[in-house]
Formats: C-alpha cells, sequence, structure tokens
C-alpha cells in the first residue's frame, strides 16, 4: 500500500479553507446590506446599524466580488481627450488668426473619418496651408520657461499635453464623482489618451454629463486659519446647541433615542477624534466634565459641541514646533495659526452644517472652507481615512490662466522633487506684488474647490517663474503638476461612448443568468453522476469546489463578474466536466483490459494528461488574446475563463488525484466508475 | 451507465460523402449571410440604442407609431427577447439617457397606464465601433494563428493544418448559420463584442475535440505501428467516441439551456456556442482528420511521382 502523505490531505483542504475565506466577505456584505435595506424606514434603528456595523460593511465592500454594471445597473463612459479643441487651447490666443483657423478646420473635418492620430493630422495640414503663408509653429504656440525651442520640442510638448490632459481630466472627475457620491466608482486609464468610468447604480445621465464637462476653476487663495474662524467654529457649536435644547424642551419625554435620530448633527460613531480632542479637556475653564467617566464626558463633549466635534483642531505653537490638540470648552483661544484635520466619514455632516444660511453667516462671505484633495498620507490605505481642511480667504489672490506653463522636476542640488511654475507677463506682475505682501504666509492651491497644496511663500517672486518644494514625492511634485496646468489648459475631454444599464435589466439579467447557470449545473452533476457513479460524485464535488475557487479569485484580485463572466462560468463547467469525463473513460478502458482499479485510475489520468494539457491550453490562448484585444465585457468573460481553466486544471488534476489517492491508501478495493457489470466479466 | 461499447464504425470511409455536406453548409452559410446581411450592433456601427419595457405588451405597428411622433422618428425598432421589449435604435447620437427618458415620456403620454422602464440606454461614437470592429477581427485572426501555431508544435504540420481548418470551417458554419437564424427571427442576435467572445468559444471547442482526437492518433501509433492511417484514425476517433459524445452532449445541454432560458442578453451568445458545439463534434472527425488524411495521401503521392521520375 503506498504511503499517503500529510500535504495529500492538506492539497484537498487547503483549497476549501481558501475558498471560503476569500469568498466569506462577499457574503457577509451580502447579509448585512440585506439587513440594512430592512431598517431602511427606520432612522433610529439605522443610526444604530451604522454605528455597530458601518465600518465592518465598508471593509467588506473592498473585499467582496464585485458585479458588474451589466448586473448591478449604472453609467458606462468612455472619454477622450479632444485633440482639437486642446491644440486651439494651447495655442496663444493672441496669435490665432485665419490661416491656424483653416487648418483646424481641415483637421477637424478629417479627424471625424480618419484613424491617423490627430496631431500627425494637423501637422500635415499646418504644413500644406500654413508653412507656405510664412508661419511656423512658434508663431502660435509659446512655452514660457524654454528660450530656445525647436519645433520638435514644441511638438514634443503638445505631446505631452494631451498626455498630461488625460491626467488632468482623471483628477478632476475623480474629485467630483468622490462629491457627487457614487459607491465605487471605477476610473481608469485607457491607451493614451482615454478614460473608462464605471458608476455602479448611477442613471441620472444629464447630472452626470454637466458633472464631466463643466470646465474645473484653478485658484490661489490665502490661508487665513486663524483665531476668529475658531471663535466663529465654537459659535457655531453655540447655534446647533440651542437649538437642539430647544427641541428637547419642545418635545419633552421623547426617548433620547429619536432626539438623536432627528438631529442633522448626528455624532454617532465618532470615537476616534474626539478621544483626540478629549486629552486636551484639561484647560483654562475648570473642566465640567469632572466627575465623568471617560465614556459619559466623550458622550457629553459630543453633545455640546455639535460642529466643532466632528473634527479636530490643532493650534500651532511655533516656539516649539508643536501642534497642539485644541478644544472648544474653553472660552478665549491663543491668537497665531491653526490646523484643522477631519475624518472622511464626518465630511458629509460637516459639509452640510456649513451650508446651511445661519451657519455661513456666522462663518461670514469673507471666508471660505475647502477640504484637502488627498488625505493625510499615513492614513491612506486605512479605511478611517482623515483629511486634513483649510480656511481661505474667499477672494482668491489670482486664477490659473495666467500659468503658462508647470513642470515637475528634481531639485539639483537637494534632489528633491519640486515644481516649476511659469506664469505671463500680468500674472507675473501681480504675483510679485501678491507673494511680497505675503512673506511667510501660505497660499493654498485649489482647483475646483479642494486644495492641491498650501505653500509658504518664502520671498517675493518677480519674473513669473516659481519653485514649489517640500512635497513628499515625485508624484506628489506630478499631481501638482497637472493640477496647475489646469490653469494654462483646460483639459478638453468629449464623451465617445456611453451605456447606460437600467437597474431592471441588471437584476433580470442576474435572474435569468443565475437560473440557468444552475439549471445547467443542475443537468451536469445529474449526468454525472448517472453515468459515472461514485466517481461522477467525485466529479461534481471538484466542480463544486472548482467554481467556488474561480469566484474566490475574481473576488481576491478585484475583478468584477459580468453577464459574459456567467458564460465564461458555464463555460468552465463544461470544461472541468470534459476533463473528468476523458480520465474516466480511460480508467474504464484498462478495467476491460482487466487491470485493477488503482491500475487504472492511475493510468486514466496518466494518459489523459496531455489531451486535458493541450485542450486546455490552446483554449487558454483564445482567452489570453481575448483579454487583449477585447474590450469591457469581453474582457470579463476572459479573465473568468482564463481562471476557470487553471482552477479546473488544478481541482480535477491535482486535487481529484488526491481524493482518489486516498480512497485507494484507505483500502478501499472498488471505486465504481459506472461501466456496467459485463464489463468485470470479460 | 454506457453509451458504446468498443464501438468499430468506419468513420473516415465516408469522409467523401460528407465533404459535400461541409461544402454545402459553408456555402448556404455564405450565401445566406450575402443575402440577408450581418445584423451588427452597435458596438460595431457606432450609434444610439435604446431598451425599453413595457409592463404590457404591445405591437410592434403600435410603439412604431408612438416613435414616429417624437423628434426620433426615423429610428429602428425591433422586439428585444420579449414581446413586451423592445430595442429603438435612434439616429440621435447625444445623451442616451435624455433620449431614453423621452421616448419614455411619449409611451406614457399615449398610454397613461403602462409603465416603461428603461432598460439600457447605449451612445457609442462612431470611431470607437469601428475600432471594437477592428480590434475583434484581429482578436480573431490572432487566435487562429496562435492555435496553428502551439498544434504544430505539439503535433506534426500535417495535424495542425487540419485542425486549424477544420477550426476555420467551425467558426464560419457557426457564425453564419447563427446570423441567418438571426435574421430569420428564430433566435435574438445581434452582432457585437458579446458574439466575438461566442466565436472564439466555438474556437475552443472546437480545437478542444480534434485535440483529444489527435492525441489519441499520437498514441496509437507509437503501439500499433504499420497500419493503415485510415485505419489508425478511425480506431482512434472509436476509442475516443464515449467521451466525445459525453462531453459533447453535456456542453449540448448546458447550452440549450442557456439559449432557451439565458434572456434576451445571453441568447444569441449561447446560440451560437450550441452550432458551435454540435458542429465542432462534427468537424473533428470528418474536416480535421479528413483533411490531415488528404494532406498526407497527397504528400505522399507527390513523392511518388517524384520517385517514379527519378528511375
Amino acid at each position: 500500500m503506498r504511503k499517503i502523505g500529510f500535504g495529500t490531505y492538506v492539497v484537498i483542504i487547503f483549497p476549501i479553507i481558501a475558498a471560503i475565506w476569500l469568498l466569506y466577505p462577499t457574503y457577509r456584505a451580502w447579509e448585512l446590506e440585506k439587513e440594512k435595506e430592512q431598517l431602511a424606514q427606520d432612522s433610529a434603528a439605522l443610526a444604530q446599524f451604522e454605528k455597530e456595523y458601518g465600518e465592518t460593511l465598508r471593509e467588506l465592500k473592498l473585499r467582496r466580488l464585485k458585479l458588474g454594471l451589466d448586473l448591478r445597473g449604472g453609467m458606462y463612459i468612455t472619454l477622450e481627450v479632444d485633440v482639437i479643441r486642446l491644440l486651439e487651447e494651447s495655442a496663444q490666443r493672441d496669435a490665432i488668426d485665419e490661416v491656424f483657423q483653416e487648418v483646424m478646420n481641415k483637421t477637424r473635418q478629417e479627424a471625424e473619418q480618419s484613424d491617423e492620430a490627430v496631431l500627425d493630422i494637423f501637422l500635415r495640414y499646418f504644413d500644406q496651408i500654413a508653412r507656405p503663408k510664412g508661419r511656423t509653429l512658434f508663431s502660435y504656440f509659446e512655452f514660457g520657461d524654454v528660450r530656445d525651442l525647436t519645433e520638435e520640442d514644441i511638438i514634443d510638448r503638445l505631446e505631452q499635453n494631451i498626455e498630461d490632459a488625460v491626467d488632468q481630466a482623471m483628477e478632476i472627475i475623480r474629485q467630483r464623482i468622490d462629491k457627487y457620491g457614487v459607491s465605487e466608482p471605477s476610473i481608469q486609464k485607457q491607451g493614451g489618451r482615454r478614460i473608462v468610468l464605471e458608476l455602479p447604480g448611477v442613471t441620472n445621465e444629464k447630472e452626470v454629463r454637466q458633472l464631466l464637462q463643466t470646465t474645473a476653476r484653478l485658484e490661489f487663495h490665502l490661508l487665513r486659519q486663524n483665531v476668529e474662524i475658531v471663535q466663529a467654529f465654537a459659535q457655531v457649536d453655540e447655534l446647533l446647541r440651542q437649538e437642539q435644547r430647544a427641541k428637547e424642551s419642545a418635545d419633552t419625554g421623547s426617548p433620547r433615542a429619536t432626539v438623536t435620530a432627528q438631529n442633522p448633527i448626528d455624532t454617532t460613531g465618532q470615537q476616534a477624534d474626539t478621544a483626540k480632542a478629549d486629552t486636551t479637556v484639561q484647560s483654562d475653564t475648570t473642566n465640567p466634565y469632572a466627575g465623568l467617566s471617560d465614556e459619559e464626558a466623550r458622550e457629553a463633549y459630543r453633545r455640546d459641541h455639535p460642529f466643532t466635534s466632528l473634527f479636530v483642531t490643532y493650534y500651532i505653537d511655533r516656539e516649539n514646533n508643536q501642534y497642539v490638540p485644541i478644544d472648544y470648552v474653553r472660552k478665549n483661544f491663543p491668537e497665531g495659526e491653526y490646523y484643522f484635520e477631519i475624518l472622511e466619514s464626518n465630511i458629509p455632516q460637516f459639509e452640510a452644517i456649513l451650508q446651511r444660511p445661519d451657519v455661513m453667516r456666522i462663518i461670514g462671505t469673507d471666508y471660505m472652507i475647502a477640504l484637502a484633495a488627498k488625505p493625510r498620507a499615513e492614513t491612506e490605505g486605512s479605511p478611517q481615512r482623515v483629511y486634513p481642511f483649510y480656511v481661505l480667504k474667499a477672494e482668491p489672490e489670482l486664477t490659473g490662466e495666467v500659468i503658462v506653463d508647470a513642470r515637475a522636476t528634481f531639485d539639483p542640488t537637494t534632489n528633491s522633487p519640486i515644481v516649476l511654475m511659469t506664469m505671463n507677463a500680468d500674472g507675473a506682475e501681480r504675483w510679485a506684488r501678491i507673494t511680497g505682501a505675503n512673506v511667510g504666509k501660505r497660499i493654498a492651491i485649489v482647483l475646483d474647490g479642494r486644495v492641491y497644496s498650501a505653500p509658504v511663500v518664502q520671498t517675493r517672486i518677480t519674473g513669473g517663474r516659481s519653485q514649489i518644494t517640500g512635497l513628499a514625492s515625485i508624484q506628489e511634485a506630478r499631481l501638482l503638476e497637472i493640477v496647475l496646468k489646469a490653469g494654462a489648459l483646460k483639459a478638453p475631454v468629449k464623451i465617445i461612448e456611453e451605456r447606460v444599464v437600467g437597474p431592471s435589466l441588471g437584476e433580470d439579467s442576474i435572474q435569468r443568468g443565475l437560473t440557468a447557470s444552475l439549471l445547467a449545473l443542475a443537468i451536469v452533476v445529474v449526468f454525472m453522476v448517472v453515468y459515472y457513479a461514485f466517481a461522477g460524485v467525485i466529479a461534481d464535488l471538484m466542480l463544486f469546489l472548482n467554481l467556488l475557487l474561480v469566484l474566490a479569485m475574481l473576488a481576491a484580485f478585484g475583478g468584477t463578474l459580468t453577464l459574459p463572466g456567467i458564460a465564461g462560468l458555464i463555460l468552465t463547467i463544461g470544461m472541468a466536466v470534459d476533463a473528468n469525463i476523458l480520465i474516466y473513460e480511460r480508467a474504464r478502458e484498462e478495467l476491460y483490459k482487466g487491470r485493477t482499479i488503482r491500475a487504472a485510475i492511475d493510468e486514466g489520468f496518466r494518459k489523459a494528461l496531455s489531451a486535458i494539457l493541450d485542450s486546455n491550453i490552446t483554449t487558454f490562448i483564445s482567452g489570453l488574446i481575448l483579454f487583449y484585444f477585447g474590450s469591457g465585457p469581453i474582457q470579463g468573460f476572459a479573465v473568468t475563463l482564463m481562471i476557470g481553466i487553471v482552477m479546473t486544471l488544478f481541482t480535477v488534476l491535482v486535487v481529484g488525484r488526491s481524493i482518489f489517492q486516498i480512497l485507494l491508501a484507505r483500502g478501499v478495493q472498488t471505486i465504481n466508475l459506472g461501466q456496467p457489470k459485463i464489463a468485470a466479466a470479460k | 451507465m454506457e453509451f458504446f461499447r468498443n464501438p468499430k464504425i468506419d468513420f473516415l470511409g465516408k469522409r467523401h460523402f460528407f465533404k459535400y455536406v461541409s461544402f454545402v453548409l459553408i456555402a448556404v452559410g455564405i450565401l445566406g449571410v450575402a443575402i440577408l446581411g450581418i445584423p451588427f450592433g452597435i458596438d460595431f456601427t457606432g450609434g444610439t440604442e435604446i431598451a425599453l419595457r413595457l409592463s404590457k405588451p404591445l405591437d410592434i405597428a403600435q410603439v412604431r407609431a408612438v416613435v414616429a411622433q417624437t423628434e426620433f422618428a426615423r429610428s429602428e425598432i425591433k422586439t428585444y427577447g420579449a414581446p413586451n421589449q423592445f430595442l429603438i435604435r435612434v439616429q440621435q447620437t447625444k445623451g442616451a439617457g435624455e433620449i431614453a427618458a423621452k421616448l419614455k415620456e411619449a409611451f406614457q403620454k399615449q398610454f397613461p397606464d403602462l409603465t416603461v422602464t428603461v432598460l439600457k440606454a447605449d451612445v457609442i461614437g462612431p470611431k470607437v465601433g469601428k475600432e471594437l470592429r477592428t480590434d475583434a477581427l484581429i482578436a480573431l485572426i490572432l487566435a487562429v494563428l496562435a492555435i496553428l501555431l502551439y498544434v504544430s508544435l505539439r503535433f506534426e504540420f500535417a495535424f495542425a493544418l487540419g485542425a486549424v481548418l477544420a477550426l476555420v470551417h467551425d467558426v464560419i458554419i457557426a457564425f453564419t448559420w447563427a446570423v441567418i437564424a438571426g435574421q430569420l427571427g428564430l433566435v435574438s442576435l445581434e452582432v457585437n463584442q458579446s458574439t466575438i467572445a461566442a466565436v472564439l468559444t466555438v474556437l475552443g471547442f472546437s480545437i478542444n475535440d480534434t485535440v483529444v482526437i489527435f492525441d489519441r492518433i499520437r498514441e496509437n501509433r507509437e503501439i500499433h505501428r504499420g497500419i493503415p492511417l485510415v485505419e489508425l484514425m478511425n480506431m482512434s476517433i472509436n476509442q475516443t467516441l464515449s467521451r466525445t459524445v459525453n462531453t459533447s452532449l453535456t456542453t449540448f445541454l448546458v447550452l440549450l439551456v442557456l439559449t432557451l432560458f439565458g434572456g434576451a442578453v445571453l441568447q444569441g451568445f449561447a446560440f451560437i456556442m450550441l452550432l458551435g458545439i454540435v458542429i465542432g463534434t462534427y468537424s473533428s472527425i470528418y474536416v480535421a482528420s479528413a483533411l490531415t488524411i488528404w494532406y498526407i495521401e497527397r504528400r505522399k503521392g507527390q513523392k511518388k511521382v517524384v520517385a517514379a521520375t527519378a528511375t
């Protein structure tokens, strides 16, 4: 008898555990969402649910198997950089004349039909039409900083602009979609000039279109994070507190739970930052929460400071170079500079309060509050991301049109990443005045209402060429470059493909896809048992494991299940069954030759191997090609098919084989392959 | 259970007859498509397409009448999977959602008690359509070439040639006959990206079947040296017959279920594969094997002729 190693069992058990472990988040998220749906009517219960499971659900959603747009409904949009408009925007506005416009018109006409790159078409017509009239590229294009550009340099720059426009558009769109509140959007770059957007659950095409096509504004604002604004924040607290008290006295006797639920500034789930604020409750005034337990004190603080408990306020202590957390229990705040941070989950509530007219009156029209575009780097990967927010002077010092160029590079002396920014003459003059008056202060670079950077002005900058330093990485510098270019260039993009899948079609497809798959699976399962008896049962078990593993792999690699994906899954059923049939048929043949069951099964696996490998590899090759050349739905099919093939080979050749080995090693004398009895007699 | 016990069917003896069958299938297919045309989806042509579901079935004429009153009068209309679902292809190419909303409104004005659901609304730029079409064609050709390469590496060239020609044969027949069935209204079928995926899957099936038989031939040639090629092939086909039938049957049933119950989106897709599995099974015997015999005999014949002239 052959010895069966521990490894043989592991081979069987490990994939089962792995599949369950990888699919559990999907199941749990589904369960929680169902529960949440049932609570939809009851806001108090919903708040409770959010407090208890909100975080878990968000985390689970990241690891669950995602459904494609065709199954859940939503919008699919492909955007392309409008190279023609970009060329027009890149040209010096006052240099544009009839000759240039004629070239552009010809280019536009041809670009609609041709596959040729628009820039090439443009250059061809430029040579044909503009050059004979004495124009060169220099006549129209000027890129500030470099003095002696060649024509090739200009073409390179235009190419670069086209590429940057994609990144820029992506950045703006990402922020806007974020604000719009789509859950799990996907924004991807496709090739050099395209952006593919997938917005599950969104069907209001008009709004999204507007969102994508309004141009972004780049502005420079002075920071005003002073004591005045902190006092204003304290007043907002006071306002909300009074309102709440009025409400409480109006319906006395009502249980507390409903009061918090109706309260627009519900403060569930904010332990993290109030805990921070709590550590500084020992302040100039006597502690009003003395004698309460930590938990109660926190609760009371939150109730008394419905607005300021949403975020954390730091006082910047310049002498000790420290950020000191500040609470709002105190009545007098120190003069100086402040710094604010907010948890991502508190942002909607924070913004809702700021939009109230009475709150806006307190803050005043001189101030503007803008969130940072990116969370603080350390918190980026965590589910609880922390965003700084900035209080700015509402009136911009300068708008982005004056920027001619921006470039991310390294400082030759320190080798740290920097961004070079060039302004036109008009901008340079104003910039010198602004920087001169604000040395030592910070100026925020704001695109589309989000702060990308808030550098400190070191000196008065004349000549319009600035250098932004202190960036953490070259990636950060690149992002800033792209953002600054938005001033010079309003990334013109156009929608070239747009698909809206209604939620009912998605549901319908799931239903039908699922029913058809289950029915198909049932037929196969029954057939295998009827034809191959006990061996058929093993094949069926492997088939289930196979399907589980394919889904688990999809979830693990962040793939999405689409309708063609379901078709791929069904095909996998076919391939998996075929592999088993090949083996069993071969084993039967060996049995008929009078071999023992052990020899027959060994031979079955051995002889069927080349046929199984060859047929699966060829199918895998077509899957691979499909993946590279297909798009969207076809890729979904190809991915499922390829994973399916790998899992088929694994389950049938490794797991299935191990099961037979264990059975035989345990002294099983016969394994019913479903062959008729006469076979043995022969 | 067992369907076949030691079958000894002379498959290849009838290969000359089936040569004509294949020719007829291909000719009718190509002719049919040439006459009826290929119903390209907007994936490949570009355009705008709206699918609506009505709460109760309407006559296509009624639907036409409603659409005719809107600004989208010049639209093509057909049913979409079910009698109460319609696909409307409009000329306008801006704003799928808005067009869908306008159409919905038009229906509700005409039939106030009707609920209209927008199933999908797609706008595809003409350039994108052209690109998708090119990409699909490239994918198809590359897949065939890659398979040819792989099979030549694993088997000899004569076999690879037979396998790949069988592949082309299957793809042509499955595609053209599916298109004909679609144009005659037997299934809802539109040639789009999913169709290409289906055709590539047919490719997979077809090669799969052929490879299993060829694998057996390769094995048998080592064991039974010196028997004539036709006999060798017949023996191999017979030996793998159980497997061929079982696999084809299960896959056939799976695809049949998908064709019947898969809904508007999956139906065309599944139907092509269904045809593919039938044709693929047939062709691995009568096209792949027969062509390989033909090629090897022809080469031998030439050698004999060369030998004869040399003496």
